[in-house]
């Protein structure tokens, strides 16, 4: 076996392994759902238990508004993901390129309203959505949510412009382009995996979210996902095997948008293809 | 002020959007925490709250427990960001390689972070029971000994901070992976060709390209974990065993919710702020990060 | 793309969220329609799925009237109805325990239940199903009960038992390692060992209870040290319960059949049946050392009015109030959930009188003792839960507990009151 074999072996094994350690806690969720009286423990080692069932899936598919909570979790994660991505590719390029008064402060801000114990804002969060008549409706979780993203985000975005070297832009400059052309053609495209970061994690913030949907929503019609499968759970008892089929359920969008932005991820348009 | 308009118009431009979404969430907020945090509002005081100064302040720092409260939020974010680190940079470093099925191990390493955390949560908590827990089972199948995770002090802290590794490291691993995006291969092959071994690649090569995403992840990641009250509320049941599996925000959740101690909890959530704005700033300087100082 | 075509996107999206925000605006007031009634509750599932029948007949047959729900977890109930209605806001109409009375009545953000409705409607419930702080009644009770009892396993034991002397027996005969590897797979007893609320029993067994007349705490007396060493031999030193057995274990190995008992209370009785686990409703043992019957803490669920509702709108509260708290509903949840019914028509109806598990349940009540419903109450169960759990792992000796429950609850009140 030659060096580069070995190295190779040792990569998928190590890759494997962890793979499988990764993925055990969640065969436990996919066995909770097969599993018949609503058991979240068991004292056994087997994965698929005794009794398995598919009755779960039946039952949070046709039996509980899931497709609802679906379509009102899709409207809201794609509009987040959508108003998240474009405000942070434009406020991220500012701070990576422009020098003016206030960008330091500007930048510290964005990080700064990430720090405060949330649980402490979610009641005046609340007044205030009261009084502008935003309880209760999409447009309110849509405009909290892209807050809660967009620290994150606009600092990535900023961070990936930087490593983009400035000459391209300016070259386009020379060459007539105005400085929003040159950032729209030069810089958005090189910086697919950045927006694709930025995208997957805006969609995720709106998607699993919980505690300020609780706060803002309380028609049942409105219900997200996360609301939906809370539902699911009572003081004492929860039904544990539809809650867990509904988990299984929620990744699969998840992993869907995953594949889909992945080509992003590994476009090989790395900039040594531009500058070479 | 026409010509500075004129001069800096773009930029803020730029900027307002997102500017403008921020300052309508979180400002009104924040200025009411800040402005309870001084005052006496509880449940008793709820209709006529009174100015009492700093009086929350010299509670919270006259707390008991407030030291090895501290203590263990700074070991459980310092252990959690660590580890994030290292499996999301080393994964994303791997998976950049050549690996057969890279899609799907690429699509399975990201479930942990794309399944609703209060199920897994609690699934690792089910995991941690010391007689019939999958954890305690393998290691008994191995012939260890058995750990009780939630019986003992130290170990019921290393629990919650398993799990949340476990939910964390996609997240890091992703940003990595778009990171190493940046890094033009011309690079390695230059390195290569000069005889650098892969230690010195990682070193001198990916780590510093890499750090335009890994520190705002990073300072994020720290402010997340630190002010993570779910995952360690959930699989300590409430901060077993006997209150000592706590962190910092615990104590902010308590207040409000079980005692309607809202001044309090507002102070609190002051102490809280100041220690990691002055965390951010202290670090951001550190790594060089331009944007902050200037 | 150029900067205009950025900037005319950039401000569509604001002016779609404009217009959306007036929308949701617009819909919130000024349109003429059925009135709305908005319920927080905070009911397990099975409870929601009958409430939801009675208030889909209830809007069908109410043209002028909407009656929506929504569940939230009852900490963030409080919470959040309490800011909501200290802003003149919040929902109509808010069900929960018996103990929101405390911070509801303290901060006056509910209509007292004796000063809406007349004494003689009143009267119709049983005596027992109120709780008066203040002189007032706060809640207007649509459930007793909220208590736990002994269940056992009928497969495995044939007749419950009455003093903890056979308890302890019986299960001890059960408790066994079956497949020979050295552990012990199944259990005489399993029941939440971390919860202070099922403490309580065995504390009102040896004749202590939590707090006195004038709500101090009364934690740190010789009633409560041998209480612990009592539960905490249980586990320690006849080996009749799993270490670190908390809810979630008990609910699996009963409804696994490898455990003879546990306690618990009405709400799990259906997902016993639907594991088709056998079960026999008792009363918690008899202590035979001081002769007291074992003490579960009762309390009611019900309704409470928001105190910013009036005129009206509270008429029409009032009269969705009667019709939750009806002798039919009540009588639907009691037959499906075994739940005692609070008003005395429900309570004395054949089909709720001929039901074993209400009468079992009802035996259980009345050996009982309230809840208290003073907030003074969760300052002392986060004290005894430290205590106890401490006990249980050997880290404390039952006095040293006592004492440190009794101090952190002196505490924790004074804090709360500060």
């Amino acid at each position: 076996m030659t060096k580069r074999a070995l190295k190779s072996a040792l990569r998928h094994g190590a890759l494997a392994l962890f793979t499988l350690a990764t993925i055990y806690p969640i065969v436990q969720v996919v066995s909770i759902s097969l599993r018949p009286g609503d058991r979240l423990y068991t004292t056994s080692l087997a994965l698929i238990p005794e009794g398995a069932s598919l009755d779960a899936y039946h039952a949070i598919l046709f039996d509980k508004p899931f497709l609802l909570w679906m379509r009102n979790s899709l409207i809201v994660s794609v509009s987040v993901t959508i108003i998240g991505v474009a405000l942070a590719a434009t406020a991220g390029y500012a701070f990576a390129r422009f020098r003016f008064p206030g960008r330091g402060a500007g930048m510290l801000a964005f990080l700064v309203t990430q720090m405060f114990p949330a649980t402490m804002l979610l009641l005046p969060l609340f007044l205030l959505l009261r009084k502008i008549g935003l309880v209760d409706a999409m447009p309110g979780l849509i405009i909290a949510y892209v807050a809660t993203a967009l620290p994150f985000c606009v600092w990535t975005m900023k961070g990936y412009y930087e490593s983009i070297p400035v000459e391209l832009e300016e070259a386009a400059m020379v060459d007539g382009t105005t400085r929003v052309g040159a950032f729209t053609r030069v810089t958005l495209p090189l910086s697919a995996p950045a927006l694709m970061i930025t995208a997957l994690f805006s969609f995720m913030t709106a998607w699993s979210e919980f505690m300020v949907a609780r706060v803002i929503i309380q028609k049942l019609g409105l219900y997200t996902l996360p609301l939906g499968l809370e539902s699911l759970a009572g003081t004492f008892q929860t039904e544990w095997a539809n809650y867990s089929a509904g988990a299984i359920l929620v990744c699969i969008p998840v992993v869907a948008l995953f594949l889909a932005l992945n080509r992003y991820l590994v476009s090989g348009l790395t900039l040594g293809g531009v500058k070479g | 002020m026409g010509s500075f308009l004129r001069r800096y118009a773009q930029p803020y431009l730029f900027i307002a959007p997102a500017a403008v979404v921020m300052l309508l969430v979180v400002l009104y907020p924040f200025i009411y925490n800040f402005i309870i945090a001084f005052s006496n509002m509880s449940l008793y005081h709820l209709r006529n709250p009174e100015f009492v100064g700093l009086q929350h302040f010299r509670t919270i720092f006259t707390e008991p427990e407030i030291v090895s409260v501290f203590a263990k939020t700074v070991i459980w974010t310092v252990v959690n960001v660590a580890a994030h680190l290292f499996l999301g940079v080393g994964l994303a470093i791997l998976l950049n390689q050549e690996v057969k099925g890279r899609g799907i191990f690429r699509a399975l390493l990201i479930l942990p972070w794309a399944m609703p955390q209060y199920i897994t949560a609690l699934t690792w908590r089910g995991m941690f029971n010391y007689q019939y827990g999958a954890v305690n089972l393998m290691l008994r199948a191995l012939h260890l000994p058995a750990v009780p995770w939630q019986a003992n002090e130290y170990w019921a802290l290393a629990a919650p901070i398993i799990a949340n590794i476990w939910l964390g490291f996609p997240f890091m691993m992703i940003i990595a992976l778009g990171g190493l995006q940046s890094i033009p291969k011309e690079l390695y092959e230059a390195a290569e060709i000069d005889g650098a071994g892969w230690w010195f690649r990682l070193r001198k090569i990916t780590l510093p390209l890499l750090k335009p995403v890994l520190v705002p992840a990073t300072v994020l990641g720290t402010i997340w974990t630190f002010n993570n009250l779910n995952v360690i509320w959930l699989v300590s049941h409430y901060g077993e065993p006997a209150d000592k599996t706590h962190i910092l925000v615990t104590y902010v959740y308590k207040a409000a919710f079980h005692y309607y101690r809202y001044g309090y909890a507002a102070a609190f959530s002051v102490v809280i702020f100041i220690l990691l704005l002055s965390f951010v700033v202290y670090f951001l300087k550190a790594t060089g990060e331009k944007g902050a100082a200037g | 793309m150029t900067m205009k075509k950025l900037l005319s996107v950039i401000s569509g999206v604001f002016a779609a969220f404009l217009f959306l925000s007036i929308l949701a605006g617009c819909g919130g007031g000024g349109q003429k329609g059925p009135a709305r009634i908005v319920l927080w509750e905070i009911m397990d599932p099975e409870e929601r799925v009958i409430l939801d029948e009675f208030l889909d007949a209830y809007n069908a047959s109410h043209a002028d009237v909407e009656v929506s729900r929504t569940n939230f977890a009852p900490e963030q109930l409080r919470t959040q109805f309490l800011t909501a209605a200290m802003g003149g806001g919040g929902p109509d109409l808010v069900f929960g325990p018996a103990d929101n009375a405390g911070p509801f009545s303290i901060a006056s953000v509910v209509h007292p239940v004796d000063e809406i409705f007349p004494g003689d409607y009143l009267a119709r419930f049983i005596p027992l199903a109120f709780d008066t702080l203040a002189g007032h009644i706060w809640t207007l009770p649509a459930q007793v009960g909220n208590h736990l009892c002994l269940i056992s396993n009928s497969d495995i034991v044939k007749t419950p038992p009455a003093t903890f002397e056979e308890m302890i027996r019986i299960a001890s005969d059960f408790t066994a390692d079956t497949n020979g590897d050295g552990s012990i797979d199944r259990y005489g007893l399993v029941f939440e060992s971390k919860e202070p609320f099922w403490l309580v029993p065995f504390l009102g067994s040896f004749g202590g209870w939590v707090m006195d007349a004038e709500h101090n705490p009364t934690l740190d007396t010789p009633a409560m040290v041998k209480t612990l060493r009592f539960v905490s031999d249980l586990r320690n030193r006849y080996g009749i319960m799993p270490r670190e057995c908390d809810y979630q274990l008990s609910d699996t190995m009963f409804k696994e059949g490898k455990a003879a008992m546990t306690i618990n209370g009405h709400w799990s009785w259906r997902g016993y049946d639907d594991a088709g686990i056998p079960i026999i409703l008792s009363s918690i043992p008899k202590n035979e050392k001081t002769g007291l019957w074992a003490v579960p803490m009762i309390s009611s669920r019900g309704y409470s009015v928001n105190v910013n509702i009036e005129g009206e709108q509270l008429e029409r509260v009032k009269e969705l109030l009667k019709y939750l708290v009806s002798p039919e509903i009540q009588v639907a949840y009691a037959t499906k959930l075994s739940v005692i019914p609070s008003i005395r028509e429900a309570f004395d109806d054949p089909a709720v009188k001929k039901l074993d598990r209400i009468a079992a349940s009802w035996e259980q009540y009345q050996r009982g003792k309230r809840m208290p419903v003073v907030p003074e109450m969760r300052a002392i169960w986060d004290a005894m839960r430290p205590a106890f759990q401490n006990v249980l792992n050997g880290e404390a000796t039952p006095e040293d507990a006592a004492r440190a429950m009794q101090k952190d609850a002196v505490r924790k009140i004074r804090e709360m009151k500060g």
